[in-house]
């Protein structure tokens, strides 16, 4: 029993490990270019490495919206064939709504979502550098 | 019997040392970083280096220079004269004073609490660092002591709990109680190098870190607002906020910080929170407990 938690632990981790390796590779101007990929490849990208910041606790969030609601818009305004997104969030218990453009939408979800993975594995190499005493000399 | 008091003395000393090697580089670190602060702050000399962006008259004019030690437990106020004479201005009739009272009251009335904490003056103690539990910020012990008393209402934000936080602070520093976290086993050390290396780490979709703000950024402007420092950043809670219009916990505030990063906030009874909230209170060590506040 041990060990299969053991590998069931092991494995998710090396999963993990996995997705933040991956991003890290990515060229986000690339990858997240709607008009070159178009809304849906550049979607997929995002389905693919959000639910892997949200796991890790560094999704990305601008003005009360979390990535995941951008996924989730995106993704219903590409199977109702429409150009805008409506986004439905709450700040504060009060109920808010905004619409943007799908292409602005998409790109903005899977920037965010390979970004939050590429920071984290940068942080590994860069964090030091901003301690006093240690890696930030003054 | 002889025997018996060598080993008692040589158990305690061993205790002493393991403790102590528990934290040495929690130590370094605190001495570094208030070197750091003590050297920034020393001189208008050092302006141009640390403050590129200031304008000669905030300069010569908004900044104290020479601040040292213990006057950091006023956060940006020491050294903003501006907004430190304003906040003086507040504190001549605190906005917080029936939150002391009401915490009086609810440590008086709420059952268990006095057996949970037989001695108000304990602001300084916290986070601590428990076998089995990990890190235990203030917040924390009191919504505990609440919940197992089957209280409920008690958040480990605000309300109830802040005001119970402000008579703790309130007491502490009429006892001149100083912050006094400690690293007392393996275990401890790696939660406050976890909470160190979150500090430093550049989150959310401005990549700005705790430390962009509040160690390299401490003393510049964002807005009209003087960024405050780490050093001295948990001496002051619960805090008073204007733009709150409310008390509330450090708790509290971290997560604001945490969302302005552009990152989808990590709870308030996080690992991720209280750990932080660990490497934050050691970084404070030594320097006088000096809640409740204002802040803006």
């Amino acid at each position: 029993m041990k060990k299969i938690l053991l590998a069931s632990v092991l494995g998710l981790s090396i999963a993990s490990a996995g997705l933040v390796e991956d991003a890290a590779k990515l060229d986000v101007k690339k990858v997240c270019d709607v008009k070159a990929n178009g809304a849906a490849k550049v979607l997929a990208v995002a389905k693919k490495f959000n639910p892997e910041a949200i796991k890790l606790g560094v999704e990305f969030k601008r003005l009360g919206i979390r990535n995941k609601l951008y996924v989730k818009a995106v993704e219903e305004a590409i199977k109702a064939k429409k150009k805008e997104v409506v986004i439905k969030y709450t700040v504060k218990k009060k109920d808010k709504v905004k619409k943007f453009p799908l292409d602005y939408a998409a790109w903005r979800t899977c920037t965010f979502a390979v970004r939050a993975l590429q920071l984290h594995k940068e942080a590994d190499k860069t964090w030091r550098l901003a301690v006093p005493g240690d890696g930030y000399k003054f | 019997m002889k025997k018996k008091i060598i080993a008692s003395l040589l158990l305690g000393s061993f205790a002493l040392l393991s403790a102590n090697s528990f934290s040495t580089q929690a130590d370094k670190d605190r001495k570094a970083l208030q070197a750091y602060f003590e050297k920034k702050f020393a001189d208008r000399k050092n302006a141009s280096t640390y403050f590129p962006y200031s304008t000669k008259d905030e300069l010569d004019n908004n900044f104290k220079w020479g601040i040292k030690g213990d006057e950091f437990r006023l956060g940006s106020y020491a050294f903003d004269k501006g907004g430190r004479a304003q906040h003086d201005e507040m504190m001549d009739m605190p906005p917080f004073e029936d939150n002391i009272d009401n915490g009086k009251e609810l440590y008086e009335k709420t059952p268990g609490m006095k057996k949970c904490f037989p001695n108000p003056a304990i602001a300084g103690d916290y986070p601590k660092f428990v076998k089995g539990k990990g890190v235990v910020t203030i917040s924390d012990a009191i919504v505990s002591c609440a919940k197992d008393n089957k209280q409920k209402g008690w958040k480990l934000t605000k309300g109830k709990t802040a005001d119970l936080e402000a008579y703790f602070a309130n007491a502490s520093k009429e006892k001149g109680k100083k912050i006094n976290v400690v690293i007392n086993s393996k275990e401890a050390a790696a939660a406050y190098e976890r909470g160190k290396k979150e500090y430093y780490t550049q989150r959310g979709y401005l990549e700005l870190s705790c430390a962009t703000c509040h160690v390299q950024g401490a003393g510049q402007r964002v807005r009209n607002d003087i960024l405050s420092p780490l050093f001295g950043h948990t001496t002051h809670f619960p805090v008073y906020r204007l733009k709150w219009q409310g008390l509330g916990t450090l708790e509290r505030r971290i997560k604001g910080c945490n969302k302005n990063q552009g990152e989808t906030p990590h709870k308030p009874g996080s690992t991720w929170t209280k750990e932080l909230i660990y490497f934050m209170g050691y970084m404070s060590n030594g320097l006088p407990v000096d809640g409740p506040d204002i802040r803006k």
